[in-house]
């Protein structure tokens, strides 16, 4: 926290510094601060109160045993306890899972990006018609998931229509494959905004670069790794960063609508994790601590975000 | 998936006077339509896949339970049946009225606030803007659980204001960032030459800033309207009062019950998935150009 301080004041004291001139505009600068902290204030005040205080509540109630109602201090010990448990790692098993979607959820629009910059007939279209699942909520997306994959559902229509009858799925009711129903979805539900944020990257590139190669006798697949992939490194960290977050923290409707969790623990994922302990079984306490744990996860992930681009720039 | 398109080598340019060169530029004029061929079906492909879920809603809908179960058939009973089930029409109005206070909020909080940080920098204020930048990375199901104890304490779990608070908070980080980035890309000059002028420094945002920021405000309105009117957690938490659901929750409410008929769920889905779709088709633009702002600087 330090060292940002000191780099925005750094910051600032460069650009003040710029163009601030002689005492003789220091009551304009003073009547400027002042306007500038009372336009802050009220996004400041709804950020603290419903963001920040919250934040810091959880992380008091995750040390103590709490109902809603009552509540009794644990302490530090409480996350140790936590750490032993094993339906704990079972949970962040299924996360880790998860992880296992993102590059997937990053390489399959990538590949439709570079498709569709090809413009070919229609090709607007079909970037509106990639997008378009992006509108729509996880919890209509989980009610025809839960569908797709039902024991009677269209996945074995569509198998056995193509001669794979003997391929009987049956993710849904299966513990150990329905994380695999929920990943496949996510992962479709992720082409929409991907894509778009890799066309966005292909219009960015320097055309010259590609031709040079060219010239210089490369085939495509070189220019590809060496040249293209490269120059999109940036939107495919923002992507895979996105995709990440999306996993922990915005599958939530989807798992509700979809498997309710289950079969087991089947695909109980943190965030599922500490609806149930709080809303399920009015745990609030552990709830509270299995939240902060998500937000720490969340932390380090956008910390790196961050150290990666700025060693970039 | 085809996720990868080989594009074929091309061979050295050699010049050759004979007719041969007409023959090989007639075979490579075939090879790329060939090629294109090949791509507008993976397209194609691509595209059915992404239509899925429009295609089973719509046509499951126009089933009756007994026709979904057994195959063909086509009926507008389930259409009949809905509204009994759902009471979708008010729904559709509690989700319009939570996603409209709650983006009237973000709005009102968000602009002026990028504008400050974007103009008027003032001590500390970078550090205020990376610590409302950082909340984007708070998931709301970590504090979920004090907001709740909380707005029950308040006795707001039933009724719109807590859900719309809570929305406004959870959307204003983001479109405090977008703004502030927009407003970056205005000149100083224009704030410096009206400052000059004689405007004070908020008269310069709501008569020049604020009018210049159409863009960048439909924007942040299109991508919360789409993030809160397909939410469930908040509002299945915070819209307890079943008068007060928005037509998401409504939709989870009888998706998680165990009262199953498939048509009329998809006849809701529809319902509550075409507000969101009309919007994304006709600001779609504006979608994309929020969802890449975190990329660009």
């Amino acid at each position: 926290m330090t060292t940002q301080t000191a780099t925005a004041l750094r910051r600032r004291a460069r650009r003040t510094g710029g163009r601030a001139g002689g005492p003789g505009r220091s009551a304009l600068q003073r009547e400027r601060a002042r306007t500038g902290r009372l336009m802050i204030l009220p996004a400041v005040i709804v950020v603290v109160a419903v963001l920040g205080i919250p934040i810091g509540e959880a992380v008091y109630h995750s040390m103590t045993q709490w109902n809603g109602i009552q509540s009794t201090w644990i302490g530090p010990s409480a996350y140790t306890h936590t750490f032993s448990d094993p339906t704990f790692w079972r949970v962040m098993e299924n996360n880790a899972l998860l992880l296992i979607a993102i590059p997937f959820a990053v390489l399959i629009p990538l590949g439709i990006a570079f498709l569709l910059n090809e413009k070919v007939l229609g090709w607007k279209l079909f970037r509106t018609i990639y997008f378009m699942p992006t509108a729509i909520s996880w919890v209509v997306i989980g009610m025809v998931a839960e569908r797709f994959f039902a024991r009677d559902g269209s996945l074995n229509s569509i198998l056995s229509g193509l001669g794979l009858g003997f391929i009987h799925t049956d993710l849904l009711s299966n513990e150990h494959q329905a994380l695999l129903a929920v990943g496949v979805t996510f992962v479709w539900s992720m082409v929409g905004t991907n894509t778009i944020i890799f066309l966005t990257g292909i219009a960015t590139l320097d055309p010259s670069l590609a031709e040079a190669a060219t010239v210089d006798g490369t085939n495509g697949w070189q220019r590809l790794i060496h040249i293209t992939l490269p120059q999109l490194r940036r939107f495919i960290l923002f992507a895979s960063v996105l995709t990440m977050i999306s996993a922990f923290t915005a599958l939530f409707s989807l798992i509700f609508v979809m498997t309710g969790g289950g079969p087991g623990y089947g695909t109980t994922t943190l965030e599922f994790f500490v609806y149930q302990n709080a809303f399920g079984q009015a745990n609030f306490g552990y709830g509270a601590l299995l939240g902060v744990i998500l937000f720490v996860i969340m932390a380090v992930v956008g910390l790196v975000q961050l150290v990666l681009l700025r060693t970039e720039d | 998936m085809a996720d990868t398109v080989q594009i074929p080598p091309r061979g050295p340019v050699t010049r050759s006077t004979d007719g041969s060169a007409q023959a090989r530029r007639m075979a490579a004029m075939r090879r790329v339509r060939r090629r294109r061929g090949l791509m507008f079906a993976v397209m194609t492909l691509l595209a059915a896949v992404m239509l899925y879920p429009f295609y089973f809603m719509i046509s499951t809908s126009l089933k009756s339970e007994n026709q979904f179960i057994n195959g063909g058939g086509f009926s507008l009973s389930s259409w009949g049946q809905l509204g009994g089930t759902l009471p979708w029409l008010h729904e559709l109005l509690n989700s319009t009225i939570v996603c409209a206070a709650a983006i009237v909020i973000i709005l009102t909080v968000a602009s002026p606030a990028g504008f400050a940080f974007a103009k008027l920098s003032f001590r500390m204020s970078n550090f205020v803007l990376t610590g409302i930048v950082a909340a984007m990375l708070i998931p709301v199901q970590s504090i979920v659980i004090p907001l709740y104890v909380n707005a029950a304490h308040l006795h707001a779990v039933n009724s719109y204001l807590g859900a719309i608070v809570i929305y406004a908070a959870l959307g204003t980080p983001f479109a405090t960032f977008l703004m502030t980035a927009y407003y970056r890309s205005l000149p100083d000059e224009v704030v410096e030459a009206a400052i000059i002028d004689g405007s004070h420094h908020f008269g310069v945002f709501r008569r020049i800033a604020l009018p210049m920021s159409g863009p960048a405000l439909v924007t942040i309105a299109v991508l919360q309207f789409i993030q809160i009117w397909d939410d469930l957690l908040v509002g299945m938490l915070f819209l307890q009062n079943p008068s007060e659901r928005t037509i998401t929750v409504g939709l989870g409410a009888l998706a998680s019950g165990r009262v199953t008929n498939v048509p009329v769920l998809m006849a809701g889905s529809l319902i509550s998935a075409i507000p969101a779709m009309l919007v994304f088709l006709i600001f779609q633009r504006f979608l994309t150009s929020g969802l890449t702002a975190g990329i660009s600087k």
